[in-house]
């Protein structure tokens, strides 16, 4: 007979039905949350969390977690590892890593503070059976990743030969089955391709030399394709000039391009700068916060940045080897890759006192305080590239705790300081919020089901806080993480290993189109097609592995 | 994904599988697949060439019949080994083979895995195995891919992928590479292919080689700049030089004219995308210089045109073990794992440990049969060999498991030499010789 778990006493945190901080039982019994039982069943297991917070577990949808750039991160710098390592005694393999971790160290990691999944928001086609593989030695966490299209010869072909609409749909179908895929990502559009042709900028509508094809273009193209097959994730956009003073304009500008078609913005950190003050750097978070709370169609996350060592690890080989100049220490990897996209691997040190860097910090802040609708922001640092998701914890503080935002604020580079309006904002998070931007939201986001909710029914993923006033130390170390009902950490330490289950969308196509990519790939590329794919079985990965396919609603 | 196939036995018994599949004969992987013609993949290099036409022998050795080379022609005809595993020389079942291998490895000082020729689920099996028994992990070819490790941890590159070069390159430099020794398939498949995207980059492509082997026939249209292996360091240091209009060190590097220095730097420097074809293996150590002065020339190109890297390296498996080991434990090999990751790329080297007694014991793995031997230095009566071809001395090792090889008597996932695309193998033929990941799961249970 299934076990019945009773988690009683907490208060609830369940944006996703509207549950705030209600004291309520929860009842779990084969790996998931149900009713509270009517016969008077006493529970086989109960944990007594008066006090406690509970809220789903949560989810991180943009962290670099798997593929390529993660692992040539990896093995350049042991620098990152010898001051992280991890003992055999502490998880239940050995590891390391502070900013590019071992597979099995993130996953740890992640269900230590209470993450149920991860989304590895950048495989490249090219990429996708190893980005699969390092996300199957992913423990503890459920994954999913986007594929990245809008730099690979074949679609910028497409429009330049201004192929139908349908055709495009169809390749965006392919790749998404193709390469076993939840999302589409796009970096840079068409810019990493320009970069091979020896552009070194490409604004959104200036033409790639190569294909004579604007970034906006390709983002209506695949923006409507993504519309069109249905895809629960809007169109996940890196946009073009990340990093360029100035570039807020460029970020407003996708915004109106999109025209009313829904797009999620990453990172938008790096892509709200302004070009006033003395140093031509400034903020240019109120004007995006201003037109995203304008237009319901798009969502973000921010991206934010914290000070220290890291790696910023991405496909933007344009703006990568732009950014390789400041590379800390002085060594950096940019690959041009198979007619597909590119990569760029550049270690990097943030640091306070720098009038840039700190400002990069205070306009993260900024995002997240002026932008209104917390369903339409996601809590994350671009892992590793604004700083490790190990800093999520001190992230949430600095949201929740004016005093504390403050206290921070004054320790950093004055001008800086004196350039942002942080200290104008008064803005504090509360629970309710938090657990909207790092659970309920990226679960509707992402359509996955049984996520970020704590309803009878749903999955009984639950990460059980204590409710410490330092928020930083009370999102930290949780004191019970439940994955599928099965208790899988106690006290920030991880008890039980799992293994997750891999979230895509198998997009239904029109079926001739695999004729021409067989062609294609015949004619031009180093692999086959059908070895660039993944079948599912791959993914199950001798039953360690799973597969969950979810629904798609084509318009 | 929703294409129904159905498992296809001709008449040879060859198992086609896949349709994006790893074959049937991995025990655990069962629904295969394949709509794809028989094109195979071949193992034998880290090019991973994907369209290989095999015809089957009876006796399982294979006749490439089209799109080969002469190493995989060799490689392809052997015959998989009879499935008699040995302990100290004599025959004894598998089960009492990997109790040996287990009893040595709990009793040794300080094991040593290496050669590590095997797949993605080798290396997985591998690192398990060597976390519970303190093993220090090293390739066979732990030397060159250490050398490339040090130029990533020491400053990085730019580089393109194999298809970037088949299909971008105007200007190919083939530095030292030696492709009567490997890498023949560079030229149908990437240098000088039927088709590229752009009709014209083919149509302008030069090719140049420098160093002491020229491929002569094996590429067809290729300047030579002939020069001893040893000076190959020589001109890059003087092309580098050019390129930065510095004044020359000498005035005949590697013995060529300066005009001739002069007009390859003017060459790389006018293409729309130089690559610089390299092999490690293939230049003479120390490498270091060599490899450091080949990062600089692009950097410098990429100034203000495009230029990439195309390192050629990795062979029998070594990729596959580099990356395998760096997502599951941080570290490009030449680790100690156990309760704590131990990362020593100087120390932790094959040759140094055997010669130092820094290990007592070796767990010796070559799943592509084609590494020559144990090393020179490693004590037979102290040697676990799991291999996919024997001599005299193998089969006298403490312990020798037969087994498959990836790819050809089991299906494998292997990492290309870019480090980026990685393919899946399926088996060709039922030699019932195990993958090296089943052996080495079983000793770590009979641990």
């Amino acid at each position: 007979m299934s076990k019945l778990v009773k988690l009683g006493g907490a208060r609830i945190y369940d944006p996703a039905n509207g549950i705030d901080g209600e004291v309520r039982d929860l009842y779990l019994e084969d790996g998931r949350l149900v009713a509270p039982p009517r016969d008077g069943r006493p529970a086989d297991q109960a944990f007594d969390l008066e006090g406690r917070v509970i809220m789903a577990g949560a989810i991180d949808l943009h962290t670099h977690i798997g593929g390529g750039k993660v692992n040539i991160a990896r093995m350049m710098l042991p620098e990152d590892h010898a001051t992280s390592l991890v003992s055999g005694e502490r998880h239940p393999h050995a590891g390391c890593g502070h900013a590019a971790p071992a597979t099995r160290t993130a996953g740890y990691r992640y269900a230590e503070m209470g993450y149920v999944a991860c989304f590895e928001p950048a495989m490249l086609p090219a990429n996708a059976r190893q980005a699969h593989m390092e996300m199957a030695d992913t423990p503890m966490v459920d994954k999913g990743a986007y594929v990245l299209l809008g730099n690979d010869d074949f679609l910028l072909r497409a429009l330049r030969d201004k192929r139908a609409s349908s055709f495009i749909r169809d390749y965006v179908a392919w790749t998404l089955n193709a390469a076993q895929a939840l999302a589409i990502k796009v970096v840079n559009p068409g810019g990493i391709n320009a970069f091979k042709f020896n552009q070194r900028k490409l604004d959104l509508d200036e033409q790639n030399s190569g294909y004579g094809v604007t970034p906006r273009d390709i983002l209506l193209a695949l923006a409507n394709a993504v519309r069109e097959l249905g895809l629960a994730h809007p169109l996940h956009i890196h946009g073009c000039n990340l990093g360029v003073p100035g570039n807020f304009e460029t970020t407003l500008n996708t915004i109106t391009a999109l025209e009313g078609l829904r797009a999620h913005l990453t990172h938008v950190q790096f892509h709200s700068y302004g070009t006033e003050g003395d140093r031509k750097f400034s903020s240019g978070a109120a004007q995006i916060a201003e037109a995203v709370n304008r237009h319901h169609n798009i969502s973000l996350d921010v991206g934010q940045i914290m000070f220290g060592r890291t790696v910023t690890e991405s496909g933007d080989s344009m703006r990568q080897y732009a950014g390789s100049a400041f590379a800390d220490p002085k060594k950096w990897v940019g690959m041009d890759i198979e007619c597909d996209a590119g990569c760029g691997v550049v270690p990097f040190r943030y640091k306070n006192q720098n009038f840039v860097n700190a400002l990069q910090w205070a306009i993260g802040l900024e995002l997240f305080l002026q932008v209104d609708d917390p369903w339409r922001i996601f809590l994350t640092t671009d892992h590793p590239n604004g700083a490790p998701f190990t800093s999520y914890p001190h992230l949430i503080r600095l949201l929740m705790d004016k005093s504390f935002r403050n206290d921070m604020l004054a320790t950093i580079n004055p001008e800086a300081a004196a350039a942002s309006t942080l200290a104008a904002l008064d803005r504090e998070y509360s629970l309710y919020e938090i657990a909207i931007l790092t659970r309920a939201a990226p679960a509707r986001s992402l359509g996955l089901d049984g996520f970020g909710s704590l309803a009878i029914g749903a999955a009984a993923h639950i990460t059980v806080y204590r409710d410490d006033p330092d928020r930083e130390k009370m999102f930290s170390t949780p004191e019970l993480v439940f994955k599928n009902g099965q208790l899988i950490v106690r006290e920030g330490r991880v008890v039980e290993e799992v293994w997750g289950t891999t979230h895509v969308v198998h997009p239904d196509y029109d079926r001739a189109i695999e004729r021409e990519l067989d062609h294609y790939f015949e004619r031009y590329m180093t692999v086959r097609k059908d070895n660039q794919g993944l079948a599912d079985d791959e993914i199950r990965d001798g039953g360690r592995g799973a597969l969950q396919v979810h629904a798609t609603r084509p318009a | 994904m929703a294409v129904a196939c159905m498992d296809i036995a001709n008449s040879n018994g060859v198992i086609q599988a896949g349709f994006h599949s790893v074959s049937d004969s991995q025990p655990h992987i069962n629904n295969t697949t394949r709509c794809a013609p028989d094109a195979v993949v071949c193992p034998f290099c880290a090019l991973l060439c994907d369209d290989l036409i095999l015809a089957p022998k009876p006796d399982l050795s294979f006749t490439i019949t089209r799109n080969g080379c002469r190493r995989a022609s060799e490689d392809f005809a052997r015959v998989p080994l009879a499935n008699t595993p040995r302990v100290a020389g004599r025959e004894v079942t598998l089960e009492v083979a990997v109790r040996a291998a287990a009893r040595r490895l709990k009793r040794a000082y300080q094991p040593l895995f290496g050669g590590l020729a095997t797949d993605v689920d080798g290396m997985r099996a591998a690192l398990d195995l060597a976390e519970s028994c303190g093993a220090i992990l090293d390739h066979a070819h732990g030397e060159t891919l250490a050398a490339m490790t040090r130029l990533l941890q020491t400053r990085g590159w730019y580089a393109a992928t194999l298809s970037e070069l088949r299909n971008r390159a105007d200007m190919v430099l083939l530095v030292g590479v030696d492709l009567a020794d490997r890498y023949e398939n560079l030229s149908r498949r990437c240098l000088w292919p039927e088709h590229t995207l752009d009709e014209e980059t083919l149509a302008t492509r030069r090719i140049v080689y420098l160093g002491a082997t020229p491929p002569g026939a094996l590429v067809r249209a290729c300047d030579s700049l002939k020069c001893s292996a040893a000076a190959v360091v020589d001109v890059l240091r003087a092309v580098l030089a050019v390129l930065k209009q510095q004044p020359l060190a000498t005035t005949r590097a590697g013995g060529l004219a300066p005009n001739k220095i002069q007009a390859l730097a003017d060459s790389l420097r006018a293409a729309r995308y130089s690559a610089l074809v390299f092999a490690p293996a293939h230049l003479p150590a120390p490498r270091d210089p060599a490899l450091a002065l080949l990062c600089e020339i692009i950097d410098e190109l990429n100034r203000s045109g495009r230029a990439a890297l195309v390192p050629l390296g990795g062979d029998d498996g070594g990729q596959t073990a580099v990356s395998t080991c760096a997502w599951l434990t941080g570290y490009p090999l030449r680790i100690r794992h156990g309760l704590n990751i131990d990362y020593q790329p100087h120390s932790n080297a094959t040759a140094k440990l055997l010669d130092g007694g820094g290990a007592d014991t070796l767990l010796w793995i070559d799943a592509y049969g084609r590494l020559s031997d144990l090393p020179a230095q490693a004590r037979v009566e102290d040697s676990i060999v799991l291999a996919a071809s024997s001599n005299a001395r193998s089969v006298s090792a403490a312990v020798f498991i037969p087994v498959g090889t990836p790819g050809l008597d089991h299906a494998a996932r292997l990492v290309r030499t870019d480090a980026v695309v990685s393919l899946p193998l399926v088996a060709q033929r039922h030699s019932g010789l195990p993958a090296v990941a089943t052996v080495l799961r079983a000793i770590a249970a009979a641990l």
